[in-house]
Parts: structure tokens; C-alpha cells; sequence
């Protein structure tokens, strides 16, 4: 067990993408004192930021107010970290395996581009869950996103596979241009939910505002809801199977597209 | 002082550069401009040859330029994270020093278009885009849709000297070989120029746009959720009939689209629509750029950095994120702890952060919010002279009228690099037993 705390509060953002299991795991107390991390333009040493507490290990424990830090397990491939407290942008960060726990709040950027692992943050998030980078074709291509809170535009924009699943309301453009994989709105969105959307399923629990490009289809419930409600069920996040259904909505036609948005319909509300 | 005349100079009071301006000047200040619209004759006249600012201001008080320069240079070096932040009147050569002083500082540089078309630069990373030059528009293009901006107003000569009124090759009767159809929220101004005018609802641009996108391509939309933008689907399918028709089609968007909710989005599908009407004609889009220069910083920091606006070189090299490397996510965050403004006023958004002004206006002593350091300049394109660019990517050379006692905006960025560079680098170098 490797346990690290922010000494002060920062200023300038600090780039740390040495604080991952893959790179901590190897090296001796010293030496992971010793791991560069960046201040703005500045380079400095670990411990100039953080106190150090044990040898590397695969687990990883950060505590303090870390929002001004970031790439926290960028690339990790195994192993677990636990923030408790806040994380900056770029948290989990083509993250290809492991656990990274998050009590407090993230901001954007949250597992972007990941191929696999599990991210679970219970606080609020920023915007971009899961995204890909400007740029870039794809979005995350695995793995798990669980966020307790809220988050902002763009969740699962271009992602490809893997579940993103939000406890609370999200903001616009939920999954734009969306090509595959999962996404859960415990508490609904915004406007212009699965804009652009080539394949994949945004389900939401309550209503949404839905765009012009998508049609209304059956009321139904698939039997898949089953699989990630049992899933979703250890973050607790109850997803509905009875006592009503799934509205199926397809689009987006502009694309056109073959995706599906699945808003819950509690039986009696028509 | 001597009174004079130069034909033929360029006007940065929008982004249309209208170079056909003939300015009259008595050798303090531009008395006439003739051929410029309201809007570029008062930019003319705003920016005599001395502007009545000390050569610099340290902490309030005039201060000479060589130690602004060297106090200057000490901020920027000593700083972590350092921005260089243009407001857009500067030339591209001035552009291109400061690309170099945030590479020398290690800082993050971004310009204004990160709060008007910083939006369409990620949709067309998002989506591409189909382009054109003005002098496409004038001698081709038979039809106009103006979406989300009131020329008559921002770019009062676009319609009479690009897009609508002027005689082309393939469009000699000028106005009567054309049709200009008029998209926003409100009747503005420039509707009274329109063949056709339609009122969308607020914020609704990408819904109709993408249900444009999805009839083009000849697919289904849900008429109850059109009428939500205030277009039927009915209305929608004839403006597409009469886009189609067009030989060569032109869309012209503003802040409308870029600068309103999801501005990305709005513009994406602009593009989009743009795009896929290219199986049936030649259609391009084209954002309605604003004042001075702001399109010359894009293209500078594409051509030296690969990205558009938004970009740190904290870590030697270029990385580009809108949102985190902007200047306004920047100050909300409190991330930088110190900035270097290019161009006039903008200290204000600033007042927290120890900053360095340079423009032909200083932040006025009684604003509250007055920069650490303050160095005046010429004007460009009144009293500077450089390449500025068209709303079009194009380079415009200027034609300065009046002498400033002031320097340019470029000499006073290389003293800055000059002074820079003999400190220290902030990277760290390697030690000669490293490299032996
Ligand atoms: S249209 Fe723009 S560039 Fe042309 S004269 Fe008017 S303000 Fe100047």
C-alpha cells in the first residue's frame, strides 16, 4: 500500500501521470519520490507536492483536495487507486484495466479514450466522460464508468463500447456521434441527447427532450435491461425491470444512424 | 503636419478586409475613408497617429519602455504557467513573435476566437468543412443563406462587395442572379435585403439543421419535434428544393450558431448540411468572421503549432484542448499566474492575475483593474503595417497611413524574446556529464 497527500493546495494545475499503479508499483520509497511531475512548465519532484507514505505498491491511496491534478492512472493497466477527496481533469485517461475509486468530485476529461477497467467516482464529474480527444475517431472502447453525481456536456461522445452509467442529471449532447456501448442516465439529460448517434443505447430513466432525427418505436422491455440492472446494482443504481417499460427511440436519421434511446415509462403514464 | 492620401488601403474594422479604401489623413488622424462603411470610418478615425499614452506604464505610472520590456520578460519567465492571450487587432507577424514568446516561456497561448468561432474550428474537427474565398462567392455563387447573422450590421460591405450585389463571371446581372435567404431569430437589418426570411426559435439552430441534414439524405424526421423550431417540415423541404437548385451555393453563419448553446454542434451541422448537398451541388459554409485579425491568429498558430487557438506549450510541445487551454475556463479555474494581453482593453478579464497589456489603448488608470505592466503601440493597420487576414483564410497586406510615435506590436514581442532568451530556460537541460 502506497499512500500519498497533497501537502498544499495548488495554483497551477500539476500534471501527474506518474501516480499510476504501472509506474508506481515497481519502485522502492525513494524512488517513487523521486518520479518527476510538472507544475505548469515546471518539473518537480513527487514529494515536493506530496507526502510519501510506503513502498510502490499496486495499490495506490491519494488524499487531498487533488483538483488541480491531473492525469491521474493515465494508462494503467492494473491495480487500484482510491482518492479521497476531488481529482482533476483527464482522470483514468486511456486507462486499459484496474480500479480507480473517487470520493469526492472530477472534472472533464473522466476516462478518456479508456479500452477497459472500472472508474467509479460518487461525486459530480465534468464534461467529456469517457470522450475521445479532439481529434481523435474514438471515444472509450471499454471499461466502466459509474459517476454518483452529475456531469456535463459530451458524456460518451464517439465512444465505441463499455458502459458509461450517471447518477445524476447530465447536460447536452450525451453520447454525440456515438458509435457503440452503453449509456445510463439515472436522472436524465439536457437537450440533444445521442445527437448524431451511429449505433450503440442511451438509456434514461426520466423524460427527454428528444431531437427531430429520431423516431418513436415500441414500448418494450428488452431483456439486456435485466443483465445491467444486476450489473449497476453493486454501485447502487437501481435500473427498472417491472412495472413498466422502455420506449424505444431510433436515430439518428441524419446519420443515419442505428442507434436506440430507451426512456423508462412507468406503467399508467402514457 | 502634412495632409495625404493612400488609395487602395485595408480595413480591419471586420473580418470582409475590404482593401479598396481610399484614406485621407492631415498627418495626425485619418479625416476620410472613402468607400469604407460606417463601421470601418470610424475605425479609422478611432486610432490617430499618437495616441497620447506614455511609451509604458509600470503599476500605474509612466515608466520607460526598456524597463517595461525587462520587467515584462521577468514575469513571463518567472512564471509557472504563463498566457499569451491576443485579442485579435495585432498583424500575423506580431502573431507569429507570440507564438514563439509562449513556446520561449512555456506558456499557453489562445486568442479570442476562443470566445466567438472557437466552435467552429472543433466542428470542423468534428465533422470537416467544405470552403471557398470570397472571390468564389462573387463570381459563382447564385444562392445565399445567411444563418444566424446580421451583416447589415457586423459586416456592412460583405453583401455589397462579396456576396450579393457585386457583377461576377458567372453572375453578371449581380443581384438579379442571385437569391439571398435570411435564417435567425429576429427580423434584423439585413432581412430587408433578403429574398426570403424565416424565424427560427432560440436555440433550436441544430435540431433543424440536423433535420435538414437527415431530408437531404433522405430520411425520416419527426414533424412535431420540427415545428419545435419554429420551421415545418414543409418549409424545411422547399428550402432544400431551392438549395439544391442553386448552381453554387453559399452558407454564411455568425455568432448565431458558434457563440450560442452547443456552438460546436450548431456549426457541425452548418457543415454537415454543407456537405451533403454537395451530392447534388456545389455548396460550401462560411463563418462570418469578426474585427481585425482574429483570423490571422488562427492561421499563425495553425501553421506553427498545428492547432488553432487554445494550445499549451508548457511541456515543449504543442497540445490543444478547448475547455482546458482556453483563456476563460483558464482565469475561471484560476490556472495561470500570469498573462501577456495582446491588443486593447482586455485587462479587465484579467484584474486577478499579474498581467502585461500591449496595444494602441491602455486599460485607463481609473478602471480599477490596471495591468502591472502596460506598453503602448501603433495601430495596425493605421499606424502599423503587416499582413492581417480575410474572413476567408486569405492574407491581406496593410497599407499604414499615419507615423506612430509608438513601435509596433512586433518589435516590442521580440524585445520581450529578446530579453527571455537570456535567462535561463525553464525546461531542464541536461548536464554536461548527461551528455558526455
Ligand atoms: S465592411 Fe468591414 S472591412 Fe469593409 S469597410 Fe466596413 S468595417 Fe471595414
Amino acid at each position: 500500500m502506497l499512500t500519498l497527500t497533497l501537502k498544499s493546495s495548488l495554483t497551477v494545475p500539476l500534471e501527474a501521470e506518474c501516480l499510476s499503479p504501472d509506474v508506481l508499483a515497481p519502485l522502492a520509497h525513494v524512488a517513487v519520490r523521486a518520479l518527476p511531475v510538472m507544475l505548469g512548465k515546471r518539473q518537480h519532484r513527487l514529494d515536493d507536492h506530496f507526502t510519501v507514505e510506503g513502498d510502490g505498491s499496486d495499490e495506490i491511496e491519494l488524499r487531498g483536495d487533488l483538483s488541480k491534478v491531473k492525469w491521474i492512472g493515465r494508462l494503467m493497466t492494473h491495480g487500484r487507486v482510491a482518492i479521497t477527496g476531488n481529482a482533476g481533469m483527464h482522470v483514468g485517461a486511456y486507462m486499459k484495466g484496474g480500479t480507480i475509486e473517487v470520493t469526492g468530485n472530477v472534472t472533464d476529461w473522466l476516462g478518456g479514450e479508456m479500452s477497459g477497467g472500472t472508474i467509479h467516482v460518487r461525486g459530480n464529474a465534468g464534461q467529456q466522460l469517457g470522450s475521445a480527444y479532439r481529434g481523435s475517431a474514438s471515444g472509450m472502447s471499454g471499461g466502466t464508468i459509474i459517476v454518483g453525481g452529475s456531469a456535463g456536456i459530451e458524456i460518451g461522445m464517439r465512444m465505441k463500447r463499455g458502459l458509461i452509467a450517471v447518477g445524476g442529471p447530465v447536460r447536452d449532447f450525451a453520447g454525440l456521434q456515438m458509435k457503440g456501448g452503453t449509456i445510463v442516465l439515472m436522472s436524465g439529460a439536457e437537450l440533444r441527447t445521442g445527437a448524431w448517434m451511429q449505433r450503440g443505447t442511451i438509456i434514461s430513466l426520466k423524460p427527454l427532450k428528444l431531437m427531430p432525427t429520431f423516431a418513436t418505436a415500441a414500448l418494450y422491455n428488452p431483456s439486456f435491461i435485466g443483465l445491467y440492472a444486476k450489473h449497476l446494482a453493486r454501485f447502487g443504481f437501481a435500473l427498472p425491470t417491472a412495472n413498466g417499460g422502455y420506449r424505444r427511440h431510433l436515430g439518428d436519421s441524419s446519420v443515419p444512424g442505428k442507434g436506440e434511446i430507451l426512456v423508462w415509462q412507468p406503467t399508467g403514464i402514457a | 503636419m502634412s495632409s495625404a492620401v493612400v488609395k487602395h488601403a485595408t480595413c480591419t474594422g471586420c473580418g470582409c478586409a475590404c482593401d479598396d479604401i481610399e484614406v485621407h489623413t492631415d498627418g495626425a488622424r485619418v479625416t476620410r475613408a472613402v468607400n469604407a462603411c460606417t463601421l470601418g470610418e470610424t475605425w479609422f478615425r478611432d486610432h490617430p497617429a499618437d495616441s497620447g499614452e506614455p511609451a509604458a506604464r509600470i503599476d500605474g505610472k509612466p515608466a520607460p519602455l526598456a524597463d517595461a520590456i525587462a520587467l515584462a520578460a521577468e514575469m513571463l519567465h518567472a512564471a509557472d504557467l504563463p498566457l499569451i492571450y491576443d485579442h485579435g487587432y495585432s498583424t500575423c507577424e506580431a502573431q507569429r513573435e507570440a507564438v514563439a514568446l509562449a513556446e520561449t516561456v512555456g506558456g499557453v497561448i489562445d486568442s479570442y476566437t476562443s470566445r466567438c468561432h472557437g466552435p467552429s474550428f472543433v466542428a470542423t474537427q468534428l465533422v470537416g468543412k467544405v470552403s471557398c474565398t470570397l472571390g468564389e462567392v462573387k463570381n459563382r455563387a447564385d444562392f445565399l443563406l445567411y444563418w444566424g447573422c446580421n451583416p447589415a450590421e457586423t459586416h456592412p460591405r460583405h453583401t455589397s462587395r462579396y456576396a450579393l450585389h457585386p457583377a461576377g463571371k458567372f453572375t453578371p446581372r449581380g443581384r438579379r442572379d442571385r437569391t439571398m435567404v435570411l435564417v435567425d431569430v429576429e427580423e434584423t437589418a439585413t432581412a430587408k435585403e433578403a429574398d426570403q426570411f424565416f424565424r427560427i426559435r432560440e436555440g433550436t439552430d441544430f435540431e433543424a439543421l440536423s433535420a435538414m441534414v437527415a431530408l437531404v439524405k433522405g430520411q425520416a424526421v419527426d414533424e412535431r419535434r420540427v415545428a419545435e423550431t419554429g420551421f415545418t417540415v414543409e418549409q424545411l423541404r422547399l428550402l432544400l428544393e431551392r438549395m439544391k437548385a442553386a448552381r453554387f451555393g453559399v452558407m454564411f453563419f455568425g455568432l448565431g450558431l458558434a457563440a450560442t448553446r452547443g456552438g460546436h454542434g450548431n456549426v457541425g451541422a452548418a457543415y454537415r448540411l454543407a456537405m451533403e448537398l454537395n451530392a447534388f451541388t456545389k455548396f460550401v459554409a462560411l463563418p462570418m468572421r469578426q474585427h481585425g485579425n482574429l483570423v490571422g491568429s488562427d492561421m499563425v498558430l495553425r501553421w506553427t503549432t498545428g492547432y488553432p487557438f487554445g494550445v499549451s506549450l508548457s511541456r515543449g510541445y504543442p497540445r490543444y484542448n478547448p475547455g482546458e487551454f482556453t483563456m476563460a475556463d483558464l482565469l475561471a479555474r484560476g490556472d495561470i499566474d500570469a498573462a501577456l494581453v495582446l491588443g486593447s482593453n482586455a485587462a479587465t478579464d484579467f484584474a486577478n492575475v499579474p498581467t502585461i497589456e500591449i496595444g494602441p489603448k491602455l486599460t485607463p488608470m481609473q478602471s480599477g483593474a490596471v495591468p502591472r505592466v502596460q506598453i503602448a503601440t501603433a495601430a495596425t493597420g493605421v499606424s502599423a503595417g503587416g499582413t492581417v487576414c480575410r474572413m476567408d483564410d486569405l492574407p491581406m497586406p496593410l497599407r499604414p497611413t499615419l507615423t506612430s510615435p509608438h513601435p509596433i506590436d512586433e518589435a516590442v514581442l521580440k524585445r520581450i524574446l529578446a530579453e527571455v532568451r537570456k535567462k535561463p530556460a525553464w525546461y531542464p537541460m541536461r548536464s554536461e556529464a548527461q551528455i558526455a
